[in-house]
């Protein structure tokens, strides 16, 4: 069983999602290996061999550079062929997920996909699909001779080996239609610090703040501790905040280290959208609010006053 | 005293006019089926049965309606997610829409109804009294009205109907003065109504007849009646009704209703209603609480009555060690007779089911009833075109409204028509009024008694709020984590769907804040906050001052269970 893992990057860094699949396909002790497409990638290629890849197949072509998925399920369904590999996983995102429908298109491949775990069960690889908005867990196989996975974004950290990959490149040949679609134009979202689904450290906002101005205090303390900002569905449907940063049921789910919650009532389309944080931190002024049944320390006070404070402590801290 | 607003002095912007339009894609992007339906429920699927068979048995029916003979709009993510009712259901016109080829053993009920009991409550104690005739309920089996729905969707495809969910009806297509058919709505529209990156434009979808199937405050049923004039000679009125389904330690033996507690009898407050707890096989049951919309007091919230029930020790008992696994809410038409459309047919349309107000409120009973005219729809639709015929040949659709009226619907319905207005009187009145017409067959008192418009009820505050138990997430729940049971993840940046003014006096903010069980309003200073993605479609607001329209399709509840 080869097992390969698209390795997702931008900017001239490989992708922590994919960083973390490659971790977890290596921990099950299967020949692993990493694809990186791009051009002018040969040195992010070799990178990987410090997360857990044995070899590393690079492509650099022109074709490659904008992060379009047509070209690169040619050069993976090639690879797949050329290279005996049978099984590709990937850590969900716009792009990947695109890949991933494309090449099992391609080989007549099974998908499963949003998968938040995976097992060697007597030779074979099982994967763990959630249900019914998380409350029961499904046990998914492949019947079909390529398997491919996409797993949900945030679901393995990266693990540092610090070994050292085998890099081969390789060539692929693209079909005529594949390269018809151009890039017009890449949009960037404006954002400072790291955005929700990567950051260890998410400071949040709800009702309780009071009012838009009052996202001061929950930007200067994620400023403090090095983490991003994240909001609720009330605050980002009164328009205090984007909605890139509405955790939840609705938005997007994150799994921080440390998640601190200011003036956010714990409501259970919130919760969802946290739960697998390391430790939950609570500030809120009703004792009664449901945060207060799931964090890991809950402070029943004025965040208006406790924030700031707590700011300071944390900028004395690290001085 | 001070004046005490009404809903019905802050009306929403609203024109049926907006929602009627002649078709508008170009000739070959219009979808023709034979006969198009609205809304996959118990009405628009026997309908689609029911006509399935005729095309089986005349190749000449087959022929008139072409490639699709049947198509079934939904707007639900699947047929049975927007379905919710008690509910025992009387099965005689299931019976006699499978004609034998299904029977009652086939489809998905929990058994008959083995005994029963209504209760007079009080907050600590439950008195049982004589089961009023009119709920008697033997030879009814219990269902969940979800997933006899669905069964119903697999036997009508089946039968060779196309159904189609996540599709709202958002307009009626009306040319040359009849009905031709619906536009759906558009889907991927963001907050403002622009276009986002996965924007479908809705189609127009022509049919040579419309039945319009919609159920409890149907958007377009609302705009046929105001553009047809087809208004009866009393407003419709409506109750809300907000349930539960447990999975329980012991099974429950009987179906239980219950009066009284924690609903008012003072006439001055107008609470009607009570609770419901139905058996669904061993491990679970249902539990719901009914109030008729035309109360008064601002501070009452149906899902909190619901709550407060819960913890009555009577009903307790039947809880404990249990877990709560679905949650819903939805409307009922309650005027009955006297709310009922003038016609049930337009050129080229018509009305079926809980749409049309076909329910009978002292026997808690409405599915047969839509089965029945459903049934009914079909055989007149088939009729009007029956070689030689058109829909538009003169009685042809009015058949319909003639096997109406012959049949068990409307003499079921006449015999209990002043049943409901009584109880505006108060409990004790009203019952006794009740037991009177009973007796004498809807004799007595003689002639019709008017309903009145439930929005019209002044808005009284009250500290009934005190009462509420304060949620414990394992016996009684807030709103919130209700609309999450209830499957509802409907996007944040849709449309607003929901036409309502939010400039209205502070007693009527608090109403609807307090009266919808998914909150969607919130009263503020001085003005009402909106959260249309909570929406449940349960209808409520439309009753009490706004207007509900068709949201994006495949959004709201997915019910399951209810």
């Amino acid at each position: 069983m080869t097992v390969a893992v698209f390795l997702e990057h931008h900017e001239g860094e490989l992708q922590k999602g994919s960083l973390g699949v490659l971790g977890k396909a290596a921990s099950l002790g299967d020949d692993v290996v990493g694809v990186v497409l791009g051009s002018g990638v040969q040195e992010l290629a070799a990178r990987a061999g410090g997360f857990g890849a044995q070899k590393v197949y690079v492509a650099d072509a022109s074709e490659l550079e904008a992060p379009l998925p047509q070209p690169r399920v040619d050069a993976l369904a090639q690879l797949v062929r050329e290279q005996g590999i049978d099984t590709v996983l990937f850590a969900a995102s716009v792009l990947a997920s695109d890949i991933a429908a494309g090449l099992a298109a391609r080989l007549d491949a099974g998908l499963n996909w949003d998968l938040v775990d995976l097992a060697a069960q007597d030779g074979s690889l099982v994967g763990t699909r959630p249900a019914l908005e998380d409350t029961v867990y499904a046990d998914v196989g492949w019947t079909s001779d390529v398997k491919l996975a996409l797993f949900r974004p945030g679901t393995f950290d990266p693990v540092e080996s610090g070994g050292n990959a085998e890099v081969e490149e390789f060539t692929p040949s693209f079909e005529d239609f594949s390269t018809q679609a151009t890039m017009v134009e890449q949009a960037h979202e404006e954002s400072e610090g790291p955005s929700i689904e990567d950051a260890d450290v998410i400071v949040a906002g709800g009702r309780g703040l009071g009012g838009p101005e009052n996202f001061s205090l929950v930007e200067e303390l994620a400023k403090a501790l090095g983490g991003a900002v994240a909001a609720t569905r009330a605050v980002v449907d009164a328009g205090w905040y984007p909605y890139s940063t509405q955790v939840g049921q609705t938005g997007r789910t994150v799994s921080p280290k440390l998640y601190v919650a200011c003036g956010i009532s714990g409501a259970i389309q919130h919760k969802v959208g946290m739960q697998g944080s390391g430790t939950v931190i609570a500030i809120n002024k009703d004792p009664n609010a449901p945060i207060f049944e799931f964090c890991d320390l809950g402070v029943v006070g004025d965040l208006h006053e406790i924030v700031p404070k707590l700011t300071e402590l944390v900028k004395q801290r690290k001085s | 005293m001070a004046r005490r607003p009404r809903p019905a002095e802050y009306p929403p912007q609203f024109d049926a006019r907006e929602f009627v339009d002649e078709p508008s894609d170009p000739p070959d992007e219009r979808i023709e089926v034979g006969i198009l339906i609205v809304g996959a429920g118990p009405a628009g699927l026997a309908c689609a049965i029911r006509i399935g068979q005729l095309v089986q048995e005349s190749p000449e029916l087959a022929e008139r309606l072409g490639e699709v003979p049947v198509a079934v709009l939904e707007k639900g993510k699947q047929p049975g997610s927007h379905a919710l009712s008690g509910a025992v259901v009387n099965p005689r016109s299931l019976r006699r829409l499978f004609r034998g080829e299904k029977r009652v053993a086939d489809m998905p009920f929990y058994g008959e109804v083995e005994a029963e009991g209504v209760y007079f409550l009080r907050r600590d104690s439950a008195l049982r009294i004589p089961t009023p005739p009119t709920m008697k309920n033997h030879g009814n089996y219990v269902a969940s009205l979800s997933q006899l729905t669905r069964w119903l969707a697999e036997q009508a495809e089946e039968a060779g109907a196309t159904v189609l969910p996540e599709t709202a009806a958002e307009k009626l297509l009306v040319k040359d003065g009849r009905v031709v058919g619906v536009r759906t709505g558009d889907k991927g529209r963001g907050r403002f109504g622009e276009r986002l990156p996965n924007f479908e434009p809705g189609s127009d979808i022509l049919a040579k007849v419309t039945i319009l199937c919609e159920g409890t405050q149907g958007h377009l049923t609302g705009v046929a009646i105001d553009t047809f004039g087809l208004e009866g000679e009393s407003p419709q009125v409506w109750a809300l009704g907000v349930k539960e389904v447990w999975k329980v330690a012991k099974p429950l033996r009987r179906v239980v209703h219950t009066m009284g507690w924690p609903l008012r009898p003072q006439k001055r407050f107008r609470e009607f209603g009570g609770s419901f707890i139905y058996p669904m096989g061993e491990d679970m049951l249902t539990i719901g609480m009914v109030v008729g919309l035309d109360y008064r007091d601002a501070d009452l919230s149906v899902h909190d009555l619901l709550q407060q029930l819960k913890t009555n020790p009577f009903v307790r008992k039947m809880l404990d060690g249990g877990e709560r696994v679905g949650w819903g809410a939805k409307t009922i038409p309650e005027g009955g007779f006297v709310a009922l459309p003038k016609r049930l047919h337009a050129p080229g349309l018509l009305l079926c089911g809980d749409g049309a107000g076909l329910v009978n409120v002292p026997a808690l009973k409405g599915i047969h009833y839509a089965v029945e005219s459903g049934l009914l729809a079909a055989d007149a639709a088939a009729g009007a075109l029956a070689p030689g015929r058109t829909p538009w040949t003169p009685g042809a659709l009015g058949a319909y409204d003639d096997a109406v009226r012959e049949s068990f619907i409307w003499s079921d319905l006449k015999e209990v028509r002043n049943m409901r207005q009584a109880f505006g009187r108060g409990f004790y009145m009203g019952g006794a009024l009740a037991g009177a017409m009973t007796a004498s067959k809807g004799k007595f008192p003689p002639g019709d008694h008017p309903t009145e418009l439930d929005a019209e009820s002044p808005a009284v505050r009250t500290d009934r709020r005190r009462r509420y138990p304060v949620p414990d997430g394992k016996l009684t729940f807030d709103k919130l984590s209700s609309v999450y049971l209830s499957g509802n993840r409907t996007r944040d940046d849709a449309p607003n769907h929901i036409r309502v003014r939010t400039d209205v006096p502070e007693e009527i903010a608090v109403m609807w804040e307090q009266m919808c069980p998914a909150q969607v309003y919130e009263a503020q200073d001085g003005h009402v906050e909106i959260t249309p993605s909570n929406c449940v479609q349960c209808g409520a607001i439309t009753a009490k001052g706004g207007r509900l329209t068709p949201p994006e399709g495949g959004s709201g509840p997915e019910y399951t269970l209810t």
